[in-house]
């Protein structure tokens, strides 16, 4: 998920050898196939039928976005929104590219208990581009009001509220928290969902569970990491009682792929060593085939002008690649008038694994400033004023004080010599729904 | 603690304003099999969250033009926000395809006719405008603001 900058591992004389991992088990062609032609179903059906009276079919049209301007004070590494940004500005520079989106969305009731749903974005995305992604295209069926069903492309859902990160209008802050937030580069999976809603006690109890196979793109240095055919299973449980909201969430994803470039450079080079510590530190790095797991939860408590939001999260890795970690985010808004003033702290921690010496020093401090590369150090302080300009409008204006250790890389890009894992980001937006 | 300020607060407010504000009822089909509905099926149904009856039959609600005073009263009477939370929590929903606003009729004329004709919708509208064809199945009074 990170590139290596330091050229430590990029150096490495390769010996051609081929990985020993075997290839995942099994090849669910035909649910992912079918996933696909559903989509495309979708999005050929939405658009070409017209705005019909109240009672009949009707379909409606709805817009999104947000015009930003950020500068990074300083600090020797790219700034990003999320890790599905391969690049973002660094110390001394103004860019508009981090948050700045813009979505349509066609809604086609069919009737009561039918719609379908597409949606595209361009933003600045994993190849350097603004090209258009399709993020959703379902279908929505509730059989009755309690349950809902969805089958097509759907949002990810991984923490609470993931689902929505790319609409500014419907939340305080000018971007969801890079450090919660920052680490999850999935943003949609081509499969099913299904909820059903329970009246307990005085309150709303969800219960919800998706899975799929993504068929996404995770930026790579000058490459891509391909996460397509990548199985994805969740679930989570919400209780909303009055103006409380509590949700615990479970998701996963199998790599199907792995990593390019330094990696695939260590890797061969690991395998090509035929001794048991290399082969074990092998084992240890390799992602093809491995599973990692978020866990999370999040209370909201949003009541007349007060809101106050508290999320935490945890993620495990298979691969010792990917370092597990813990982060978080506390945020609370009051507003006066149309003016609401935040305040917000958040962290993200990750710790590496211990991963067998090789017996080689010099590839044990290749395999070691591969890990390091997903090592998180860091907690930010944010304020912000939102202002509700007009109904669908706001303009949002925060201020991000990033305190990170010279280690913190994984939430970056780019980075180089000299990176303390400091920084300051000024930010000002613009964001509508329509 | 913080209801009985707010309270105060929207006391002050209409006080401030000058205007005392008419009562909003809920009404629904008189031949629905409830004869009322409490606070947290109303906001639940509003809101997007669960859209049914206590009896379990489908509820749909309708929304007066923003343009009006009633829909702002009404908003802030039920969940105590205003019309731009509003928006921004059905951006929320709209955006993520969990559920869609409530449909907006053009008048308040147009509410009474859809609720007197439709079994299957509730909507609200100012106390002195309720007639025989439609059933009130909750009060929401400017005085007994939450």
């Amino acid at each position: 998920m990170k590139q290596h900058t330091n050229g430590k591992l990029r150096a490495q004389p390769l010996p051609i050898a081929k990985s020993s991992r075997p290839e995942p088990m099994h090849n669910p062609l035909p649910v992912r196939e079918w996933m696909h032609r559903l989509t495309l179903c979708l999005c050929l059906l939405a658009p070409g039928l017209s705005i019909a009276d109240d009672s009949a079919p009707a379909l409606t049209l709805h817009y999104f976005g947000t015009a930003g301007l950020s500068y990074v004070t300083s600090g020797q590494a790219d700034f990003v929104r999320n890790l599905s940004q391969p690049n973002g500005p660094k110390g001394g520079q103004w860019s508009g590219q981090l948050d700045s989106l813009v979505g349509a969305q066609a809604n086609f009731q069919v009737n009561e208990q039918l719609e379908i749903v597409a949606q595209a974005v361009s933003q600045h995305r994993y190849d350097d581009t603004y090209i258009p992604e399709l993020t959703w295209a379902f279908a929505r069926y509730l059989p009755r009001p309690d349950i809902e069903l969805r089958g097509g492309r759907l949002g990810m859902d991984f923490y609470m509220r993931a689902d929505s990160r790319l609409v500014g209008y419907s939340y305080l802050t000018v971007r969801p928290s890079v450090d919660y937030y920052g680490g999850l580069p999935f943003q949609y999976l081509d499969g099913l969902d299904g909820a059903v809603t329970l009246v307990v006690g005085e309150g709303l109890l969800r219960a919800k569970v998706f899975g799929g196979y993504s068929p996404e793109k995770i930026p790579f240095a000058e490459a891509q990491w391909d996460l397509s055919d990548s199985p994805m299973l969740g679930g989570n449980l919400g209780y909303q009682l009055g103006s409380w909201q509590f949700r615990l969430s479970y998701a996963q994803i199998r790599y199907t792929h792995n990593l390019p470039l330094d990696y695939a450079a260590l890797m061969t080079t690991l395998r090509g060593i035929p001794l048991p510590g290399t082969q074990l530190a092998a084992d240890a790095l390799t992602i093809q085939g491995t599973t990692s797991r978020h866990y999370s939860a999040g209370v909201i408590y949003d009541e007349g002008p007060l809101q106050v939001q508290l999320m935490v999260s945890g993620a495990k890795h298979e691969s010792a690649f990917f370092q597990d970690g813990v982060a978080g985010y506390l945020l609370t808004g009051y507003r006066v008038g149309d003016i609401t003033p935040y305040a917000g702290l958040s962290w993200s921690r990750n710790n590496p694994a211990t991963v067998h010496s090789t017996g080689i020093p010099a590839l044990d401090a290749a395999v070691t400033g591969a890990i390091d590369e997903t090592h998180s150090d860091q907690h930010t302080y944010t304020l912000g004023l939102r202002w509700d300009l007009y109904s669908g409008m706001d303009v949002k204006v925060q201020w991000d004080a990033v305190r990170g250790s010279p280690g913190s890389k994984f939430l970056y890009r780019w980075e180089q010599p000299g990176w303390t894992g400091q920084t300051h980001v000024l930010s000002a937006v613009v964001d509508f729904a329509f | 603690m913080s209801k009985i300020l707010f309270s105060l607060l929207f006391l002050l407010m209409i006080a401030w304003t000058g205007s005392a504000q008419a009562d909003l009822v809920l009404i629904a089909n008189p031949a629905i099999a409830e004869n009322t509905i409490s606070r947290e099926e109303a906001i639940n149904i509003y809101m997007g969250r669960l859209r049914r009856f206590p009896s379990g039959a489908s509820a749909q609600p309708l929304d007066l033009p923003a343009n009006g005073t009633e829909k702002a009263l009404f908003y802030r009477l039920l969940v105590n926000k205003e019309l731009s939370d509003i928006d921004a929590y059905w951006a929320r929903l709209v955006f993520s395809g969990r559920a869609s606003p409530p449909h907006t009729v053009g008048s308040l004329q147009e509410m009474l006719e859809r609720v007197a004709g439709e079994t299957n919708v509730i909507g609200y509208v100012d106390r002195a405008f309720v007639d025989k064809r439609v059933r009130v199945i909750m009060e929401l009074p400017s005085t007994g603001a939450r």
